[in-house]
């Protein structure tokens, strides 16, 4: 704004009329006058060699456009006067700025600067406001109307001194229009001492969001004074009826409880934007501070300080606010939200880790002390009921043979867990592997008088090969265990099971061979239990009273080992459910000759 | 099930492992115990009445009705008849019902399995002298 301000001292000038004040140590003068005003700025700038000056985001482009200015900057570049220049660079007058930056020595930038001075080593001078229809018109003169010119030493230096304060907070023009070119714009950063505007603020705040809203309340009673406040009807409402995405942290104790639970239950099908993640009060693996953090489209942040967390009032609580447009600030307010949150899912994964597990010692002691009373118990009746030996002995046998199985299990899941289960691969017939399990599961079946019938469907299939190369062990006992728990699931009422296997070709459909196998069980059973649906797969998952919840964890293991997957799906008639696995087809080549060598 | 009328020492026993039930059964009656088993807890709760029994030998991890709850539906019926109750699972995972529940429903003995038939002999003959 330099060159402005000089011109206005030309005008005042002119014009005649003037304050004066006189002093021994200066002259301090109000002058009008364009003519006079541009002619002391001239004097100004040669009786200068080094120029601070400070001018608003309309100052570059007069500067530029208008003639007088011009010829001014030329002057001064011409001259090597070393020229400091402040003012606030926008996007709409970066062009000008970058002009600019050819006649200065160097460009800072403030964020909002109103001031319009310049100062030389001995001279101050400051401008008016412009009129506006001079500024449009792009013309000099009558462009300022008033003048203030001084000499004075203890206003020069003062002055200077406030130019200095401002160069020191400004930014350099070069890294400000990089911001704005790269569409970064830093904003700033407040802090607010006045509870009632940091109210005020917050509340304004909340409801000006278009997208997100993210809040951290520390502690129960931020949560009830926010409420008391009305926050929480305004998240509410902005969720519901503007989809803006709310997400709340808090802690949460029973009354906290019932008031989430009344915001969800009014009208949940709206609510789906609007989440609120409890902290637990008695963690200590998750603290937070007393300060409540409120961010807005993650362009605006609020954290709040509180003084008396006890005050029920929401202004009687709280100190100081610190308000930020700024977006590095920002985004890490975003960032310690995100951090948080994190922390609350990981700390709740931790505690159902740990809950499964001691689930898991409990399922895993009843199931070994089950059999195993059952063998002490014949073995000790054994020596006394010589007429009951041989059903004592089967009893005996059975137990021995479950704690076998669990023992089994609880080998495999620790080698699974270790990454040591090792797979004997060899090549070998799938079809022909399930055929002899199917038959000795029939046998079993009609042995046992089970109420359950076994069937083989899709018998062309069945005769034809699929060469797998696995560990034919694991295949089996990943196979038994679908198959032991579709019989135990259906057994109660009595029910059917079906086993189908068929042939799949890539996706891309590319190829006429399969390139895996798909073994899919199906049973007319009880289904799967929707509580244990989402994690069937994973350790310790059961709601049977007999199990360990290892066997699907197990079989997952087994597949996922061969390359290959496994899935489950309740039947869509309701009735029971149909697991499946799918294994990787050994080459093509020997799938065709089998198929050929078998077919009819 | 085997019934029993007399009314000496009888014991009501349900245990949804078959094999626990009958061998317990056996082991009772070796040492005088008339016994009734059940491998169901709703068919002996719809077998039971006031008086029947002196003794409950109850499982607690039972499929749709827990031991706990069979008592409590049994004690509805039959306010004194003492109870045992016999578990396979950790001690700590009925810590909460020993603490709190047990001394409500006046339950003074919780056996753990695996136990001796002998020891057990001795567990409920005890419970039926106090």
């Amino acid at each position: 704004m330099l060159l402005y301000l000089i011109i206005q001292y030309q005008l005042l000038i002119h014009t005649l009329t003037f304050s004066y004040d006189k002093t021994s140590a200066g002259t301090t003068m109000v002058l009008h006058g364009s003519e006079n005003v541009m002619n002391t700025i001239i004097q100004f700038l040669s009786k200068s060699n080094m120029i601070d000056s400070c001018g608003d985001n309309k100052a570059p482009k007069l500067v530029i456009e208008i003639e007088d200015f011009r010829k001014l900057l030329f002057d001064l570049k011409k001259s090597h006067r070393k020229v400091r220049y402040i003012t606030d660079i926008t996007k709409d007058n970066v062009k000008y700025c970058k002009q600019l930056m050819n006649y200065f020595d160097e460009i800072r930038h403030i964020d909002g600067l109103r001031a319009n001075f310049s100062i030389s080593e001995k001279e101050y001078l400051a401008s008016g406001s412009l009129l506006q229809e001079e500024v449009q018109r792009q013309q000099f003169r009558g462009l300022v109307q008033q003048i203030i010119y001084s000499n004075v030493k203890d206003i020069v230096e003062q002055q200077k001194y406030i130019f200095e304060s401002f160069w020191n907070k400004a930014i350099p023009a070069e890294q400000r229009i990089k911001d704005l070119e790269q569409g970064i714009v830093p904003g700033s950063t407040a802090v607010i001492q006045i509870p009632s505007k940091i109210q005020e603020l917050f509340i304004d705040l909340v409801k000006s969001a278009k997208v997100e809203v993210l809040l951290i309340l520390p502690t129960i009673n931020a949560f009830l004074r926010e409420e008391r406040l009305g926050v929480m009807q305004s998240l509410k409402e902005l969720a519901e009826a503007m989809n803006v995405k709310v997400r709340i942290l808090t802690p949460i104790n029973d009354i906290i409880e019932e008031k989430i639970h009344n915001i969800y239950a009014v009208n949940q099908e709206n609510m789906a934007s609007f989440s609120i993640q409890p902290i637990e009060i008695t963690s200590k693996e998750i603290r937070v501070s007393t300060v409540t953090i409120l961010v807005v489209d993650r362009e605006k942040s609020l954290a709040i300080e509180k003084t008396d967390d006890s005050k029920q009032d929401f202004i009687d609580a709280i100190g100081l606010a610190t308000y930020s447009t700024s977006t590095p600030t920002v985004l890490s307010y975003v960032s310690i939200f995100e951090s948080l949150s994190n922390q609350i899912k990981l700390y709740e994964q931790l505690k159902i880790h740990d809950k499964m597990q001691v689930e898991f010692i409990n399922i895993a002691s009843h199931e070994l002390r089950t059999p195993t009373q059952a063998v002490l118990a014949y073995s000790e009746l054994l020596q006394k009921h010589p007429e009951k030996r041989e059903e004592m002995i089967k009893a005996i046998h059975r137990n021995a043979e479950r704690l076998q199985r669990l023992t089994n299990d609880i080998l495999d899941v620790t080698k699974i867990e270790s990454k040591t289960l090792n797979l004997q691969k060899e090549e070998f017939n799938l079809n022909d592997l399930l055929s002899n399990i199917l038959e000795d599961y029939k046998n079993e079946i009609e042995k046992n008088k089970s109420n359950v019938r076994l069937f083989l469907k899709d018998f062309i299939n069945i005769k034809r090969s699929f060469l797998v190369k696995a560990d034919r062990r694991r295949i089996t006992q990943l196979i038994s265990n679908l198959l032991n728990n579709a019989i135990k699931f259906t057994e109660g009422k009595g029910g059917d099971v079906y086993v189908t296997v068929e042939g799949k070709r890539e996706a891309d459909g590319d190829s006429d061979n399969d390139k895996e196998v798909v073994v899919s069980i199906k049973d007319t059973g009880t289904g799967i239990d929707p509580e244990i649906y989402p994690r069937l797969f994973t350790k310790f998952a059961t709601k049977s009273e007999t199990g360990t919840g290892l066997g699907l964890f197990i079989c997952k293991s087994i597949i996922e080992a061969h390359g290959g997957k496994i899935w489950a799906q309740n039947n869509k008639d309701d009735k029971g459910a149909t697991f499946a696995f799918s294994l990787p087809l050994s080459s093509n080549k020997e799938q065709r000759f089998q198929i050929r060598r078998l077919a009819p | 099930m085997i019934n029993n009328q007399k009314k000496n020492n009888r014991i009501l026993l349900v245990d949804n492992e078959i094999d626990i039930s009958s061998a317990f059964k056996i082991g009772l009656e070796d040492n005088g115990f008339e016994v009734d088993a059940f491998d169901k807890p709703d068919a002996a709760l719809s077998y039971f009445n006031q008086g029947m029994y002196d003794l409950l030998l109850l499982d607690i991890k039972m499929p749709k009705m827990n031991g706990i709850e069979f008592y409590k539906r049994m004690k509805e019926i039959d306010e004194k008849v003492k109870v045992c109750f016999i578990t396979a699972s950790e001690i700590h995972y009925f810590e909460e019902i020993a603490k709190e529940i047990f001394p409500i429903l006046g339950v003074r003995r919780l056996i753990r399995k695996p136990i001796k038939i002998q020891d057990l002999v001795k567990t409920v003959k005890a419970e039926l002298l106090d």
